[in-house]
């Protein structure tokens, strides 16, 4: 992450985007990079880790988060590949596919995984349930998964990659915190001499 | 022996990994702890100091805050490129107060010194102040 000087583009956010696979992580992460124009209906499988950048906007100020996304296997057999990027992530985001049950049940055991890395310190983070498109098939309610997020200190959302629908709030989200994080943490560093 | 790494003596920030204007690097070389450049996110973090000429130094003091390994690597080239290691520390956490640390160094030549932060306690680090005692090589 080096920049020339003077080109600094603002807060550095290592997003971990985690969930089963076919839940829909890289086609979020697809749809929110390409300013909600791309989504691919054909099942392209991650095999290692994809990284996306974006920069993103603070509303009302002129600051600006860059977001590094890192979006990775959700197949087991690629996890310990996986598992050498999990170093320091500075959010977390959990998804899940409502018409699964395995899908929803993994999610602690993804979250669990990121979080191990660094339990001290604190990590933003939220729960992502796609697939809201497929309503007839749909088998985990708004209720169970906002329970989760809840139990669990996160911050849930539900979109459809699919319709581009409601996909980057999320986003918007997890890089306000984390822009939040940073003014909260210099005011600490301003009282230390 | 001066602080040769002291902005007003000429010395200068020519790399930095996080530049947050409110924040900039130049606030580790002003001589001042109440000042300082913070990270923006993500590791390894660093900072490259280029002196006014060629340095013999004996000792760095720097003043920090939720530093977790921190290696310090000197180049003697004109350019700052060909780096080689000088020290390594991990160092411990200090609530609310900074992280002071002093290294002696055995009279090592150099023209600039890079401060690389590889992983911190937290999302962010600081660094208020970096002190380089030396000399100049006459010659
Ligand atoms: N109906 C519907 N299908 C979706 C949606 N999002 C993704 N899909 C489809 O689900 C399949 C899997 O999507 P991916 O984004 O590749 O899933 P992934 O989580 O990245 O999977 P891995 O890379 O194996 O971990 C693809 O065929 C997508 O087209 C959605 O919102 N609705
Ligand atoms: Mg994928």
């Amino acid at each position: 992450m080096r920049h020339p000087k003077g080109e600094w583009p603002g807060v550095n956010t290592l997003l971990r985007a985690v969930g089963d696979s076919t839940v829909g992580k890289s086609s979020i992460c697809q749809v929110f990079h390409s300013d909600n124009s791309h989504f691919s209906k054909n099942y392209t499988m991650t095999t290692g880790v994809e990284l996306l950048v974006k920069l993103v906007n603070i509303p009302d100020s002129k600051d600006k988060v860059e977001l590094y996304m890192f979006d990775s296997a959700g197949k087991e057999i690629f996890s310990e590949l996986v598992q050498k990027f999990w170093e320091q992530p500075s959010v977390v985001m959990v998804v899940y596919d409502v018409t699964s049950e395995v899908s929803f049940s993994s999610c602690a055991k993804w979250l669990e995984r990121v979080r191990c890395q660094k339990p001290e310190t604190k990590l933003p983070g939220v729960v992502v349930a796609n697939k809201t498109d497929l309503d007839e098939r749909r088998i985990i309610s708004p209720k169970a998964g906002m329970e989760f997020a809840e139990s669990n200190g996160l911050k849930y959302f539900e979109c459809s990659a699919k319709e581009m629908q409601n996909v980057d709030a999320a986003f918007y989200y997890l890089a306000n915190e984390f822009y939040k994080l940073y003014q909260e943490k210099v005011e600490i560093f301003k009282t230390m001499s | 022996m001066f602080d040769v790494a002291l902005k007003s003596a000429g010395a200068s920030v020519v790399l930095a990994s996080s530049s947050d204007e409110k924040y900039p690097p130049e606030n580790i070389i002003d001589g001042n702890s109440d000042t300082f450049w913070s990270s923006t996110g993500l590791f390894p973090q660093e900072v490259v100091i280029t002196y006014t000429s060629m340095m013999r130094m004996s000792r760095i003091e720097i003043a920090c805050y939720n530093v977790k390994n921190v290696m310090f690597q000197y180049s003697k080239d004109i350019e700052p490129l060909n780096f080689q290691d000088l020290f390594e520390k991990e160092l411990d956490s200090t609530d609310g107060q900074l992280q002071l640390e002093e290294f002696p160094v055995n009279n090592v030549e150099a023209q600039h010194l890079r401060v690389v932060i590889e992983s911190g306690h937290d999302h962010f680090v600081s660094i208020h102040k970096l002190t380089v005692n030396g000399t100049a090589i006459h010659g």
